[in-house]
Order: structure tokens, then C-alpha cells, then sequence
């Protein structure tokens, strides 16, 4: 349970209409400080839309939404608290590098790095002098995110982050991102399609669909909470799969020539080796698999979008 | 107030080294200039033609230059004010649009500054713009036609038509009343601006309503005294400095009604609010 203090963002109840489209239909979402919270779905899901009405970029049709303590359109009252990195770097093409840092500093109350840091931070220190449109897009991302690091942000938001990033630029922000978060305390919202990076990095994933938070949970219970599958050799597979049988909750039992594998509830492992061992039949391997986000990720989007069907929190 | 004061000092940061905005402040200045060149170059033929017809017996060089020095000067200032008026009505057009576009706009907007410190940072800075724009524009286009031409009283058949003094006083009311309506619309540009869904549509909007309002002064009759766009500096002119224009060529048939000249000093500012306070309507509820 979160108190108040804990969120760094609040959304309740969100909803969301492009003229008769309801894009987001009563989403609930928590970020809680020091958090690196990932935000997963399907193109056309409402990722974007959300974090344009978290930052005050959209407005909303009703729901209450809180960053930092404070309404969306109050988010600069901060003082660059929160800052925002959309899928388009968002900075002058006719500035150079280092001019684009220095005007974003002029909008910073108290700077923590110097452009040359953040530069260097960045890996971007040789196009200092080169315009933006010079750029390509990878290097147009770091500079943007360059731009959001020139203070001390609490909370950033990450719209697409590995967008136009080479596996170099990809590996870089994602040690930063870390880096910032064990360093600095510094919460994050990203979104992406990049499940696998968001996978190691987050702390806390959230996966909308149809414009609904469809799970939203620690990764760590995300994977705890989900059915795990068992791989059992055995002497005997006739036998172990009657005593499986009694099992409650195990499903989706396949039989090999020496193995047996099946769906077990969490939890259930351990008293299902004592009760294979306990009937005398010889186990000589016992190795259980937790589905990746990717499978989580699948089973949700693939089901059908129902009105009224829950939201987990 | 802070906010207001940060988003001006970034926006003049990225004015001072965009090489378009430089391109736009001396438009005018040289428009002027090479339409000053272009009416000595024209004047100097039709003299030398006028001296070979009368085999050197017409009127003085020194009288014709009087009126046609002036008259040079004040169609420069002229074509110098409508040219910084269309480009202030663009540049407020595309200065919140075009942030807009680029994403730039966001980025103020979450870390320092309310969207009604952006719009009166994005007004102020126009209006810094327009005030470099004109005083370069003057300066350029009177050194230019200084150059040219000897500046005197208009004189004819030796007696003297209007001297130097009044025609100074009139040039003076002729500039300062054509500069009044500006601030107007400069805040109609940032109104579309805001009301826009991106750069391209914002500066076409703008160029077509300027244009359509000085087509429209044209058929309102009497209502058009109370548009700002009927003492702007345009294309169809009606403006004080037009009559300005006529009076230092030595001609007497000027009408100058003074309730004209009331209205033209105060019908542009409420406009001009207007325009501001719906630009800061609109500006909290669109999506940026």
C-alpha cells in the first residue's frame, strides 16, 4: 500500500476522448518514488496520450491526475522537478549542440550539470558545434536527453527512449537511466516496445491495453504472481503423472520418454517433489520456468477487450 | 513574473542566432533602401529627359528635389511599414505554432514556465522584434534617401508650398499613427498562432485574414474606422502616412479629419487586448 508521499505520479480514473474515440477509458496508474516504471502496449494502445496528459501536454475529458503533488498544468511550478523526453528529440534544428544546452540551462533554476557535462555524460562532446539538423535521429535523442539532465530532475518521463538508438546508444541509456535512479533517487515513467530492455531495468511495469491498465504490478510479483511451468525427470512417468493428477492446480501436463512437464500453481513445487519422492518414484531432476514479460505481455494482448474487464493495481 | 522573464530571455537566446529571424529584421531596411535607389534612378532619367526637352530652361533641380525628396522618403517609410507589418503578423503567427511543431514548446512548458507566460514572453519578444525591425528600417531607409537627395522646403514657382518644420511634424504624426495599430497585429498573429494546428497553417491563416482585412476595409464604409487594419500601412493603403505622402509633394488636397485621427490613436488597443486575452483563452485548453 502507497501513501500519498510515496506517489511521484497519481493517475485516477483517466479518461480521454479524440472527438467520439475514447482513447483512455478510467485508467488508474502509480508511480512511486524511486521507481523505474515501465509502461507497455500495443501501437494505438494510449501510451503517448497518457504521458501527454501526465504532463500537461493534452488535456483530459475527467480523472484526477497528480505529478509531484501538483495538477498536470502546474507541473513547471516545480521548478524542473519533472522533466519530459518525447519520441521526437523536441529542440531548436537551427542551434547547434552546445547552444540547444545552454538555452535549455536558461530554463533551468538551478543547474546540476554544465553542458559540456551533460555532453560528455551523453557521449556527444564531438558534435558539440555540429546543428542539430546535422544530427542523426540516435544522436538527435541523446541530445534531447542530454537537455532533460542539465538539472536534477526527481521524475522523468521517457516517451520511446530507444527510439533511433544504435545497441551502443541503447546500452548507454539504459546504464544512465540506472545509474540516475541509484544515484540520484530519481523516479522514472518510460514507455516502449523494447520489452526486453524495459525487463531489465524496471522496477514497476504496467501493461495498458485498449486504453486500460491491464496489469500493473512490481516486476518482481509480476513474475511471482504468474503460473510456473515445472520440468520433472522421473524413473517412472506413468506413476508420477497419477500422483500429478491429484495435484490441485496442475495443468497442461505433457509426458516424455523420461520427463514430465506441467503448469503449477506458486508455491507448489517443493510439497509435489515431497509427494513424488514420498510414493517412491525416483526424481532426478526438478527445474520450473517463470514466463518472461514477453509471454505476460502476449497473453494479455491477445486477449479480447472486454468493457468492464478489471484493472489490477 | 520569473517565468514570464525566463521564457523571454530563451526566446531571444534562439532570435539572436536564427539566421531567418536575422534575414526578416532587415527585409524592410532593404526594401526600403533599393525602393529609394530604384525612384532616384527613376527621377534622375526623367530629370536629364525633362533638361534635354526644355533645352535647360525647366524648373530647378533644386526645386523639383524639395518635394520629390520627401515624397521618395515617405513611400519608403511606406512600403517599409507594410512589409514590417505583414512579417510581424507572420512571425507572431509562427512563433507559438512553430514551437509547437518542433516540440521546443513542451520542454518550457513542463520544467519552468505557465502557458500564459509563454504567450506574453512570445508577445513581448515579437514586440522587441518589431522595435528593432522599424528603427532599423527608418534609419536605413533615411541615410539612404539622405544620401540621394538634398531635404528641403517643397517650393514651387519659387513660393514655398509647406517647409521643412511642418513637414517633419507631419511625418512624424504620419509614422507614430501608422505604428500605433502594430501591437494589434501582432497580438492577432499569436492568437492564430495558438489557435493553429501547426506553422504552415498558422502563417498561411495569418497572411489571408491580413490580406482579407484590407480588402474588407475597403466595403465595410464607415465601420472600417473602428478596424485596427484601416490605419495599418498596407497594400491598399488608407493610412495616415498615405495623406503624408500626398502633403509633402505639395499637394493641397489632403482632408484630415481629426476624428480620424483620435480614432486611429486608440481603436487598435482594445482590439489588440482582445486578441491577447483570447490567445490566453485558448492557449490553457489546446493540446500542445
Amino acid at each position: 500500500m502507497t501513501t500519498q508521499t510515496d506517489r511521484v505520479l497519481s493517475v485516477r480514473a483517466l479518461r480521454k476522448q479524440f472527438g467520439s474515440v475514447e482513447v483512455l477509458h478510467n485508467l488508474n496508474l502509480e508511480v512511486t518514488h524511486g521507481a523505474i516504471h515501465g509502461l507497455v502496449g500495443l501501437n494505438g494502445s494510449g501510451k503517448t496520450t497518457t504521458m501527454e496528459c501526465v504532463l500537461g501536454m493534452q488535456p483530459y475529458n475527467s480523472g484526477e491526475l497528480r505529478v509531484m503533488g501538483r495538477e498536470p498544468a502546474r507541473i513547471w511550478q516545480g521548478r524542473g522537478d519533472v522533466v519530459g523526453i518525447f519520441d521526437t528529440p523536441g529542440v531548436h534544428s537551427g542551434l547547434t549542440v552546445r547552444q540547444v544546452l545552454e538555452h535549455a540551462r536558461l530554463l533551468c533554476p538551478a543547474p546540476h550539470r554544465t553542458p559540456a557535462q551533460v555532453e560528455q555524460l551523453l557521449g556527444i562532446s564531438q558534435y558539440s558545434k555540429y546543428k542539430i539538423r546535422q544530427l542523426s535521429l540516435g544522436n538527435r535523442r541523446r541530445v534531447s536527453i542530454a537537455h532533460a539532465l542539465l538539472g536534477k530532475p526527481a521524475f522523468i518521463v521517457l516517451d520511446e527512449p530507444f527510439n533511433g538508438l544504435d545497441a551502443g546508444g541503447v546500452e548507454d541509456v539504459l546504464a544512465l537511466i540506472l545509474r540516475l535512479n541509484k544515484e540520484e533517487g530519481t523516479s522514472f515513467l518510460l514507455s516502449s516496445h523494447q520489452l526486453a530492455y524495459l525487463e531489465s531495468i524496471c522496477t514497476h511495469m504496467s501493461i495498458l491495453h485498449h486504453g486500460r491498465i491491464a496489469l500493473s504490478s512490481q516486476l518482481t510479483d509480476l513474475f511471482a504472481a504468474g503460473q510456473t511451468r515445472l520440468f520433472i525427470g522421473c524413473d517412472d512417468v506413468g506413476r508420477a503423472r497419477q500422483v500429478i493428477n491429484d495435484v490441485p492446480g496442475a495443468s497442461q501436463i505433457v509426458e516424455g520418454d523420461n520427463s514430465i512437464s506441467l503448469t503449477v500453481l506458486p508455491g507448489t513445487v517443493a510439497s509435489l517433489n515431497h509427494l513424488l519422492v514420498s510414493r517412491g518414484i525416483a526424481v532426478h531432476e526438478l527445474r520450473t520456468e517463470k514466463p518472461g514479460l514477453n509471454q505476460i505481455f502476449q497473453d494479455i494482448v491477445s486477449s479480447p477487450a472486454t468493457a468492464d474487464s478489471p484493472e489490477a493495481q | 513574473m520569473d517565468g514570464f522573464l525566463t521564457a523571454l530571455r530563451a526566446e531571444i537566446y534562439v532570435a539572436l542566432r536564427s539566421n531567418s529571424v536575422r534575414l526578416i529584421l532587415i527585409l524592410p531596411a532593404l526594401t526600403g533602401a533599393a525602393q529609394l535607389l530604384l525612384m532616384s534612378l527613376l527621377s534622375a532619367g526623367e530629370q536629364a529627359r525633362e533638361a534635354v526637352q526644355s533645352g535647360g530652361f525647366g524648373s530647378s533641380f533644386a526645386e523639383a528635389s524639395g518635394a520629390e525628396a520627401w515624397g521618395a522618403l515617405v513611400d519608403a517609410y511606406s512600403t517599409g511599414l507594410t512589409l514590417t507589418g505583414l512579417i510581424l503578423i507572420t512571425y507572431a503567427a509562427w512563433s507559438f505554432a512553430g514551437d509547437k511543431d518542433s516540440g521546443v514548446l513542451r520542454h518550457l512548458l513542463i520544467r519552468r514556465v505557465s502557458r500564459p507566460a509563454v504567450i506574453m514572453a512570445k508577445l513581448a519578444q515579437v514586440h522587441l522584434f518589431a522595435v528593432a525591425c522599424l528603427a532599423l528600417m527608418l534609419i536605413v531607409s533615411t541615410l539612404v534617401a539622405n544620401l540621394l537627395w538634398e531635404f528641403g522646403p517643397v517650393v514651387e514657382d519659387g513660393y514655398e508650398l509647406i517647409g521643412t518644420a511642418e513637414i517633419l511634424a507631419e511625418l512624424r504624426l504620419g509614422l507614430t499613427l501608422a505604428i500605433i495599430p502594430l501591437p494589434a497585429a501582432i497580438a492577432l498573429g499569436l492568437l492564430i498562432s495558438v489557435l493553429a494546428g501547426n506553422s504552415t497553417q498558422a502563417i498561411t491563416a495569418a497572411l489571408g485574414v491580413s490580406l482579407a482585412l484590407d480588402i474588407f476595409k475597403g466595403v465595410m464604409g464607415n465601420a472600417s474606422d473602428y478596424l485596427y487594419a484601416s490605419y495599418l500601412s498596407s497594400l491598399l493603403d488608407e493610412s495616415y502616412l498615405s495623406d503624408v505622402s500626398r502633403l509633402v509633394r505639395g499637394f493641397s488636397d489632403v482632408m484630415i479629419d481629426p476624428a480620424l485621427l483620435q480614432l486611429n490613436q486608440w481603436v487598435g488597443w482594445p482590439q489588440m487586448l482582445l486578441f491577447v486575452a483570447l490567445a490566453l483563452f485558448f492557449a490553457r485548453r489546446k493540446a500542445v
